[in-house]
Formats: structure tokens, C-alpha cells, sequence
């Protein structure tokens, strides 16, 4: 009898010191393309939890949400109708928060620019020509987020012309959607990246040190690779960065971006090239970014000021056209020293 | 023989004649300036002379008064793009002989090239020569001798040299989007015995002179001369060395041009471009690929693509990288490139080649298709038929360079 005491306890001991061993954490990685863009996710789990179909599920789920590129989805449903539509949860979310923020930024970013982008030819028709003055200001009438209302879930318009683009911050919204899901499958160590606009949540488990994230600075063309010449390492949260130095189209060799002025119809004419942003989840992030690089320096830093739970880091033209940049404190904690 | 200056003619000269003439197209809003037409005469017009005929009878301020051709349908055809009262030659000498013509378009067999154009040049004519320039090396070096610093204007008909398609690439290279450029890789095939129908069996020769190397050089002659002339372009250069393959092995059908060639060239800085042209497989047709280690450009007839190569810059120093998004650079992902004007048509680069030529007669400019431009290209398509027929390496001679 004593033996077989004995054995038991000797199994039971197994068994709990085998369940409290910690199995080494893997890295999985994956990478696809979606809202028009690539990808890319690194996560460490013990074993193989989250799969590209998994991903890819959630983000076409989105896109056919949010994305003005699918005829079918509930944003293009929205900028066709004359009235108004009933909108689902995920564009519900998206457009509170843009409207947050065309309240913070007094207009100036506004997710009903939209007539204007494609007025401009960067909608979802591309197109080289200058619009008109007249075709300007008549456009200008529909544009305004005041025209635009949002009850329980429905969405209307007080003019049929009104139509919106959240491309500016859907990214980052699509970001923490997916991070929401690592975050619910257990995952504590992520990086979450969607064309360029990045969260994060523990460490990089082969290095064991925060995750480090580059900036990328504006490269002679598109084609071009970026330039990678300040290196953040952050703990937690999201940076994103918007920038004019992509997307724009030559007008008489000049650039004409992609950011439009709600106010003037006209793109905006600062001296920004892009702003990155920090803050605690990316659709905070990417939500200001755009409206930072439609304020100037100065008056960024006047926001920044007012707005703690943001950080941002500026590439700009100076006066005489040099490429310039800056950052704010909080921000340049962030970064890692040159060597 | 010495040429004459064509200032006896009062030619008014219209300082953007060909910058306006490109910008708006076939739409000639100069012709009201012009007091006297350009008198014209075609000789050679098969299926190509009687194409530029057909251009040329809607262009103001010219006027096609002869035509040549020993076939008698060819003249016939030719003659019913000319004018009133002009006149039907089956001798060429007869038409340079011709005091009412002042320009000539030659668009005969490739052996041709040299005696007629030269012949054209010494009875004070204005050429326009179609591609390739001459039959050979020492005819390549004596006519781009003669007529290099002629007052008279001597255009080669390679027409994508006006082509916008072309220009936009050359300012995408010169911008780094392909990054550095290492390869051409250039095809013109087809599946066809590149046959024309023989009425008569004794005229195979005179119809099918592409099938015979005592006529012209072949594919590399008459198919890849188009896209040796736009590496020549692209690269603002010509090349260095060339070897090649050449074979029949599909058309056995009593040719002795090859059905088949594989020449590759190497050009400064070591970049190598390879011209393929079979008769046994259409596959892409017309394609060249520029080859950059950031972007591969595609060139089909009428538009282009960039492919980006994948450029992950996450490896090593970050997790990640945030920017302005990218669009995708998915590897093999096509971005067509745009190099239109606003508003602008698809017209025929020959047309732009042609206004060129008569722009150049009047304003006595040297056209941007000139002498010493398709010598290079030839010397280069004969470099490749000498690799290819001897199975050696050929040498770009410091005697080809002017």
C-alpha cells in the first residue's frame, strides 16, 4: 500500500510541475495585403494560435466596411444613397471618432473631403488634370462633417453630394481590431503593422527587448525604398505616420498631395512632409496624424500641447527648402540614440 | 555630286513647329503659316511606303508627287495616296532625277538602303530612310561619313524614338524608380512564316526578300532593329560586345535568314541586354523588360508596367516600419505607367517621326532619328549576325565611334 502512495504522489508531483513549465514562446509570422496595402504581424505564442485566414478574415470583414474601393461595402453604400443609410458597428466606431476629431481640429481634418479627393483625381479614379475654381467652390457645398449625423446606427446627410473617405484612419482602427484579437486569443507579445501604421503590445521575444519600429523618411519616388534613419523602441501602444511624399501627382512639376484643406478645396500648401504619431491605440494615432500635417509646426505644437495622450515626430521643409525634423519630448524618449 | 542647300525654296521657318505639332497631336495648327508645300517622293511602296503614303497625304503642307516600285500593284497603291499629277517611276534614279521633289521616303529592302538613300542624298534630296540603316559595317561608316554634317535632313525611320511611351521611361530611369538598371531583356516573336503571298513564283524573292541574307539581315534587321535603337536610347549608348545564336528550326522552307536568333550585347557599366526574336511562338509578341534591382518596367506596343521588386527593410534593425502607406509592392503586382498628356490620343509614333522630318526640312534642324544615331543600332544588329554566323564574340572597333 505504502509503494502505491508512494507512485501516485510521484505522478501527481509530475503532473503539477509539468503543468506550471512554461513552454519557450515561438515566433509565428505573418504577412498579406489588404485596404490596398501589405501587412505585416509578428507574434510569440507557444504554439501556432493565429493563421493568415484568420487575419485575412477579419480584415476583409473591415473592407467590406470601410473601404470606398468595394462598390458593396457599407461606406460606398453610404456615399450613394441621397438620405442616409443604417451603418454597421465598425463604421459606427470609425465615424465617432473622426468626428472627435473634426471637433478637436476644428475642421480641419474631415472625413468629407472625399468629393474633393476624387475632384483632385485621388479617389478611386486617378486623374492628372487641375480642377477648375468654379468646380471648387461648387464642390465645397458638399463638403463639412456638420452635414453629416450619426443616430444609434444610422448614419444620414443633410445633402445627397456629401460623401465620405475614412482611409485616414481606418488603417489604424483596422490595427487595433486585429491587436483587439491577439489581445482576446491570449497573445501578449505582437506587432501589428498595416501599411505603415504600427501597434504593439510586450516584447520581442528572440531579443528580448521592446519592440523596435523605424521611421521612415520621404524617399526621392515612390518606387524607391524608404529610408530608415530614426529608430523608435516602444513599449506599448500605436504609431502611425502620415505623409504627402507617396501620394501625390505632378501638376506642371509641381506636387500636388493628397491632403486636401476641407476649408479652401484646395490641397493643403504647408511646409509638412509627414508627421508620425504616437498615442495608446492607433486609431487615436492615425486619426491625428492627418490633421497634423494640415497645421504647421507652430501651430502643432500648440495642439500637442493641449492634446498630453498624443506624441509626434515632424519632417518638414524649412524656409529654404531643406528637409528638416522634430519631435516632441515625449516623443524623443521614444527614440533611440544615433550611434 | 555635291548636295545642294535647300534655301532656294522660301521655307518659313516656325520656331515650335514640332514642340506644337507634339503637344496637339495630328491636329497641325501650323499649316496656315506654311506658303509652299514639301514635294514629296516615295520610292519603294509596299506595304510600309504606302503606310507612311497614307500619313503623309493628310499632313499639310506637303504633297506626294511621285512614287517608285518595280511591282506595278505596289505603284498603283502607291499612286493613289499622290497627288494630282504626280508622276509613276519604276526606275529610282528617274525620281531623284525629278526637280520637282524635294524630300524622299525610302522604304525599300534592306540592301537598297545604302545605294538609294545615298543617291538620294547626292541629287539634293531630303531623306527619310526606313529602318535599319544599311545592309552592312562599311556602308554603316561610309553614308554616316557622307551625310553626317549634310545641310540636308536625313531621318531613319525608327519611330519610337518619338514616342512618348519611351520618353516617360527614360525619365523614370534617369529618376531611379528601377533603381540600377542590369538587364534588358528584349523580344520581337511571332508564329508565322513572315510570308507575304507570291503571285508570281519568280517575284519570291523581290516579295520575300526577309527570307534571304543577300537582302537584308533577318529577324535582328528587320524585327529586334526597333528595340536595339531604344536600349541605344534608353542607355545613351551603344554596345560593347555581342554574342549570338542563331538558327533555323522551325521554317525550313528554303530561308537562309534565321527563324530563330538570341544575341546578347554588353553595354557600359556592364549591363546586358538580350534580343530574341523566334517565328515559331507568339508568346508576348513585342516586349522589352528593363530590369532594376528596385522595379522592372514592361514595355508592350502601347503601354507600360512597373513592377516593384519586394523591398522588406524589416529584417535585421526593426520590427517594423511606420511611413505614409505604401502602396502594395507586392512582388509580380502590375502599375501600369501612365506617360499620356491630359486629354492627349493615341496616335501612330510615325506620325510624330514624319512631322519631325518635314519640320526639320524647314526649320533645318537635325532630326532627333538622324545618322549617327542609326548607325549605332545598325553596327549593333550587325555585330549580333556576325556573332551568330561565326559563333565568335564581335567587338564594338574604336573605328565605329565618330
Amino acid at each position: 500500500m505504502k509503494n502505491k502512495n508512494i507512485i501516485l504522489l510521484i505522478i501527481l508531483l509530475h503532473s503539477v510541475i509539468t503543468s506550471f513549465k512554461i513552454d519557450p514562446l515561438k515566433e509565428f509570422r505573418i504577412t498579406g495585403f489588404a485596404q490596398g496595402t501589405n501587412y505585416h504581424i509578428t507574434y510569440y505564442a507557444s504554439e501556432y494560435k493565429i493563421s493568415k485566414e484568420h487575419t485575412d478574415s477579419i480584415l476583409q470583414s473591415l473592407d467590406s466596411s470601410l473601404s470606398i474601393y468595394k462598390p458593396y461595402s457599407i461606406i460606398s453604400q453610404f456615399n450613394l444613397s441621397e438620405k442616409g443609410i443604417q451603418i454597421d458597428t465598425h463604421l459606427q466606431n470609425v465615424i465617432k471618432r473622426s468626428l472627435e476629431i473634426y471637433k478637436t481640429s476644428k475642421g480641419i481634418s474631415d472625413i468629407t473631403v472625399y468629393p474633393l479627393m476624387q475632384l483632385w483625381g485621388f479617389g478611386t479614379k486617378s486623374s492628372d488634370k487641375d480642377p477648375s475654381t468654379a468646380d471648387i467652390q461648387n464642390t465645397l457645398l458638399c463638403i463639412g462633417s456638420n452635414k453629416i449625423h450619426l443616430k444609434k446606427n444610422y448614419l444620414s446627410k443633410d445633402k445627397p453630394c456629401t460623401k465620405i473617405d475614412v482611409n485616414g484612419i481606418a488603417q489604424g482602427y483596422s490595427v487595433d481590431i486585429v491587436a483587439g484579437y491577439f489581445d482576446k486569443m491570449g497573445i501578449e507579445n505582437y506587432i501589428v503593422e498595416i501599411g505603415g501604421e504600427i501597434k504593439v503590445r510586450g516584447k520581442n521575444q528572440s531579443t528580448n527587448k521592446n519592440f523596435r519600429i523605424g521611421i521612415e523618411s520621404p524617399s526621392e519616388n515612390a518606387a524607391d525604398k524608404p529610408i530608415i534613419n530614426k529608430i523608435l523602441q516602444i513599449e506599448s501602444g500605436a504609431v502611425t505616420t502620415s505623409g504627402n511624399y507617396r501620394k501625390f501627382h505632378e501638376s506642371n512639376g509641381k506636387k500636388i498631395s493628397h491632403l486636401m484643406d476641407p476649408k479652401t478645396g484646395y490641397p493643403f500648401q504647408n511646409e509638412m512632409i509627414s508627421v508620425t504619431v504616437w498615442a495608446k491605440d492607433a486609431i487615436t494615432a492615425d486619426g491625428y496624424d492627418n490633421a497634423l500635417m494640415g497645421m504647421d509646426i507652430t501651430k502643432s505644437f500648440q495642439f500637442l500641447k493641449k492634446h498630453k495622450e498624443l506624441e509626434a515626430y515632424f519632417i518638414y521643409h524649412d524656409k529654404n527648402g531643406a528637409i528638416k525634423d522634430t519631435a516632441t519630448n515625449g516623443f524623443t524618449r521614444l527614440m533611440l540614440p544615433k550611434k | 555630286m555635291k548636295p545642294t542647300s535647300i534655301s532656294r525654296r522660301g521655307f518659313v521657318k516656325s520656331g515650335s513647329v514640332f514642340l506644337a505639332a507634339l503637344s496637339v497631336g495630328p491636329s497641325f495648327a501650323y499649316s496656315q503659316k506654311i506658303e509652299e508645300n514639301i514635294r514629296v517622293g516615295i520610292i519603294g511602296t509596299g506595304s510600309r511606303g504606302c503606310g507612311l503614303a497614307s500619313i503623309i497625304k493628310d499632313m499639310p503642307g506637303t504633297q506626294i508627287l511621285a512614287c517608285c516600285d518595280i511591282l506595278p500593284n505596289n505603284l498603283k497603291e502607291g499612286m493613289s495616296y499622290a497627288a494630282k499629277g504626280a508622276k509613276s517611276y519604276s526606275d529610282y534614279r528617274q525620281l531623284l532625277d525629278d526637280k520637282n521633289i524635294d524630300a524622299v521616303i525610302i522604304a525599300t529592302p534592306l540592301f537598297l538602303h545604302y545605294p538609294m538613300s545615298l543617291a538620294a542624298w547626292q541629287a539634293g534630296k531630303h531623306v527619310y530612310l526606313e529602318k535599319s540603316l544599311s545592309y552592312d559595317i562599311p556602308q554603316t561608316i561610309d553614308i554616316t561619313n557622307k551625310v553626317k554634317n549634310s545641310s540636308l535632313v536625313f531621318q531613319i525611320g525608327y519611330q519610337y524614338r518619338y514616342y512618348g511611351l519611351y520618353h516617360k521611361v527614360k525619365d523614370i530611369i534617369q529618376k531611379n524608380w528601377l533603381g540600377k538598371v542590369t538587364h534588358f531583356e528584349c523580344q520581337y516573336n511571332r508564329n508565322s512564316n513572315w510570308r507575304n503571298p507570291v503571285s508570281d513564283p519568280k517575284l519570291e524573292r523581290i516579295i520575300n526578300w526577309r527570307m534571304y541574307r543577300e537582302y537584308c539581315g533577318g529577324p535582328l534587321s528587320e524585327l529586334c532593329a526597333h528595340e536595339i535603337d531604344m536600349v541605344n536610347y534608353l542607355t545613351a549608348s551603344h554596345p560593347l560586345k555581342a554574342v549570338a545564336m542563331g538558327n533555323i528550326n522551325y521554317w525550313k522552307d528554303g530561308r537562309d535568314t534565321y527563324d530563330s536568333i538570341q544575341a546578347i550585347y554588353e553595354y557600359p557599366g556592364g549591363i546586358q541586354a538580350s534580343f530574341n526574336s523566334i517565328l515559331s511562338n507568339a508568346f508576348n509578341g513585342y516586349n522589352i523588360k528593363i530590369m532594376g534591382d528596385k522595379a522592372t518596367v514592361e514595355i508592350l506596343r502601347d503601354k507600360a508596367y512597373i513592377y516593384a521588386e519586394n523591398t522588406d527593410t524589416q529584417k535585421g534593425i526593426v520590427d517594423g516600419v511606420t511611413g505614409a502607406t505604401i502602396a502594395t509592392r507586392t512582388q509580380g503586382k502590375a502599375v501600369e505607367l501612365n506617360f499620356k498628356k491630359q486629354g492627349e490620343e493615341d496616335v501612330d509614333p510615325t506620325l510624330f517621326a514624319l512631322t519631325d522630318f518635314f519640320s526639320c526640312i524647314r526649320e533645318k534642324r537635325k532630326p532627333v532619328s538622324n545618322v549617327e544615331t542609326a548607325m549605332e543600332t545598325s553596327i549593333a544588329i550587325h555585330m549580333g549576325n556576325a556573332a551568330a554566323d561565326t559563333g565568335t564574340q564581335q567587338i564594338w572597333k574604336p573605328e565605329f565611334s565618330f
